[in-house]
């Protein structure tokens, strides 16, 4: 929350009989103080912040975990499933004893593991869309979490990403745009503008069973021994109930203070969101300050010179060679680690330093070989991208799939078109750390 | 203490209440002090509920990932226990320092001969075959960059100097590491793993040169360890796939 700069409301009276005193710059305080309050919690509660920004890290997460599935889809079964050499064993005695989340340690027979691998992969394509966001994003964070507590030895820093985001995300209105959420929702709208309410909306309430079924089911099993998830599940599958019940009889006060709370918890996880990146980014950083590899300049030489992420030893040979370039490197990524959670106070320098992270993420990506830890962290680091360029990046992905969605469309677009009226409108109000 | 707009006229005022209580207006439109005191009081709660959360959240992972303080070491239990299992992370990526050795495992095994004999196998470099899998590889498999090399890691630091276990981190590293061998083993070369009575581990660990152009003088040499030999159980072959291919090729 920023505090407007001070005015003072008269200028100061002219040194006519010797020197005035300055005006107080504490003067007003309390009130401007009350305003920017005021302000605040009218951003907070009206308002879903963020809703591109939201929307590019669920795709950006969705796409990531779904090229990864799909790409160690061979490897599966040594990663997660009957043949893992942390077997099914050894993973629930571990598990056991930290009280992980895990679906694939409720049984050990290869159908669950295939049944589960393969519904995962099907929730991230339904979050990438954006259809039934909430419950593809609760979903997909029992099965990420599920794939990699199984495995917990498994993954790297990318992984820690995606474990981390899956559960932040379910608590964002990430459907907002770009998905066939807000598609449904503009059809609702005219609903509600022809009939005075939304229709009953059948799908939803299918999909609502489906997963009041597969809830009592694991109630009813006990596997799922861990309170706080019974509670948070069964929470969420209540308020969606709840919330279907109320958007249909209760339009007025009830729906929209319900829409309220949930903007203020998206609103928190949000926060959340931006802070964890922050965390990562200083942590990595402050850190490597107290490295002598770091201060030295030599630092980055020693990865490219391992075999496990010396991928392409051709070019890193030609880097290593320089002196002065690894130096540049090292020092520059100390730099540009500690320097980020800074550099959101001015927008100017934060777009800068964005564009030099994802550079240097597709650079490890390719040199380092960690393509997917990259793609996780640059998803990631878009949370913090400029609506401008967002809307810009809508409109190219628009004109490029354009003759995909004619087919696909089953309802003539609006007359003047109202998802691309509306959009605009939204960047304006944008608050400043967005911009 | 709900935020207040600039006050509108009395009969606007009026107007944006009925429309509030009785159709569907959208959040951003609305006016909180127009919503009945009820309304406002669930929206104040959830503010705050969310404001104490946050702070709560974001505090814990920040004493999480600092270096050991004065409030981590106080309330280290309170920390811990939030943290795990599912806010775990560690960001400390190539820090303080870089890895600088070069970390290799090679696994050989005591198969049992037809006419009752073993025979040793010679070593099979596990390092070797990830690095084939990496190299040259715009997407290399988490089976072959992470696999062996982060169970290793999890074995060493489960293991005290004198390569005794510690507690049950201990033995399970030691069983999955074994696994890994025992896999690889079954994949590289014609060993049939059901005549693998035991197996052997054997790290090797070499300091990673100093750059051409900087003088750092030290010993680059490779030194080995040889872990004690494993016995095989059933447990420790795999149980999917790979075994079903086992099972195929025997009469």
């Amino acid at each position: 929350m920023t505090v407007p700069p001070q005015r003072s409301r008269e200028t100061p009276a002219a040194p006519a009989d010797g020197p005035a005193d300055p005006p107080s710059p504490f003067r007003g305080l309390g009130r401007s103080f009350d305003a920017a309050l005021g302000r605040g919690v009218g951003h907070i509660t009206r308002r879903a912040l963020g809703p591109y920004q939201t929307a590019i890290v669920r795709i950006g997460f969705a796409t990531t975990v779904l090229l990864f599935l799909l790409h160690e889809w061979q490897h599966r079964h040594v990663m997660y499933g009957p043949d893992a050499p942390w077997g099914f064993d050894l993973a629930t005695r571990h598990v056991s004893g930290n009280g992980a989340l895990t679906v694939l340690l409720w049984s050990d027979s290869t159908l669950w593991f295939e049944l589960v691998y393969h519904l995962v992969i099907l929730s991230c394509v339904g979050l990438l869309l954006g259809w039934r966001t909430r419950a593809m994003s609760l979903l997909f964070m029992v099965g990420v979490l599920s794939l990699q507590n199984r495995s917990i030895f498994l993954g790297d820093g990318g992984d820690n990403v995606i474990h981390l985001m899956a559960m932040y995300l379910v608590l964002t209105r990430c459907g907002q745009v770009w998905s066939l959420d807000a598609r449904r929702a503009r059809r609702e709208e005219r609903e509600i503008r022809e009939n005075g309410r939304p229709g009953a909306d059948p799908v939803g309430i299918a999909l609502w069973a489906v997963m009041g079924v597969l809830l009592t089911a694991t109630l009813i099993s006990g596997e799922l021994d861990s309170g706080i998830w019974t509670a948070f599940f069964t929470g969420m599958w209540l308020v969606h109930g709840f919330w279907w019940l109320i958007r249909r009889h209760a339009p007025g006060e009830p729906r929209l203070v319900s829409d309220i709370v949930a903007n203020v918890v998206h609103n928190a996880a949000l926060l959340v969101i931006m802070a964890e990146v922050c965390v990562i980014y200083s942590t990595a950083g402050w850190y490597k300050i107290q490295g002598s590899r770091w201060q030295d300049g030599t630092a980055v030489y020693y990865p490219m010179q391992l075999d496990y992420f010396n991928v392409w030893p051709e070019v890193t040979k030609i880097l290593v060679d320089s002196g002065p370039i690894i130096m540049a490197l090292t020092y520059a990524t100390v730099f540009m680690q500690v320097m980020f959670p800074f550099t959101l106070l001015n927008r100017r320098a934060k777009n800068i330093l964005l564009v030099l992270m994802i550079g240097e993420h597709i650079g490890i990506a390719v040199l380092l070989g960690l393509p997917f830890f990259s793609l996780a962290m640059i998803s990631m680091d878009s949370v913090f991208l400029p609506p401008a360029f967002l809307l810009w990046l809508g409109s190219r992905a628009r004109r490029v799939t354009e003759p995909v969605r004619r087919r696909l469309r089953r309802t003539p677009p609006e007359p003047g078109g109202a998802g691309a009226a509306r959009e605009p409108e939204r960047q304006d109000r944008a608050p400043a750390w967005a911009k | 203490m709900l935020p207040s707009d600039p006050a509108p006229e009395h009969d606007a005022e009026h107007d944006a209440l009925r429309a509030v209580r009785t159709a569907y207006v959208p959040t951003e439109s609305v006016r909180l002090g127009a919503l009945s005191l009820p309304a406002r009081m669930i929206i104040a709660v959830a503010v705050g509920a969310m404001a104490v959360l946050t702070v709560w959240h974001l505090t814990m992972i920040f004493l999480f990932v600092a270096p050991s303080n004065t409030l981590s070491e106080d309330y280290q239990d309170t920390v811990q226990g939030y943290i795990y299992p599912e806010f775990e992370q560690n960001w400390k990526l190539f820090a303080p320092n870089p890895l600088q050795r070069q970390e290799g495992l090679s696994v050989r095994a005591e198969v049992r001969e037809e006419d009752g004999g073993t025979r040793v196998t010679e070593w099979l470099d596990l390092g070797a075959l990830d690095v084939e899998g990496i190299r040259h590889n715009l997407l290399p498999s988490h089976t072959a960059q992470n696999l062996t090399r982060r169970a290793w890691d999890f074995y060493v630091g489960s293991h005290d100097e004198n390569g005794d276990p510690v507690g049950q981190r201990g033995e399970l590293s030691a069983s999955f590491v074994h696994r890994i061998a025992l896999m690889r083993l079954g994949e590289a070369t014609d060993v049939d793993l059901d005549d693998v009575e035991r197996v052997q581990l054997r790290s090797s660990t070499a300091r990673v040169p100093s750059p051409a152009w900087r003088r750092e003088d030290f010993d680059t040499a490779t030194s080995y360890e040889e872990l004690d030999w494993w016995v095989v159980t059933t447990e420790d072959l795999p149980r999917g796939a790979l075994a079903q291919d086992d099972e195929g090729e025997q009469p």
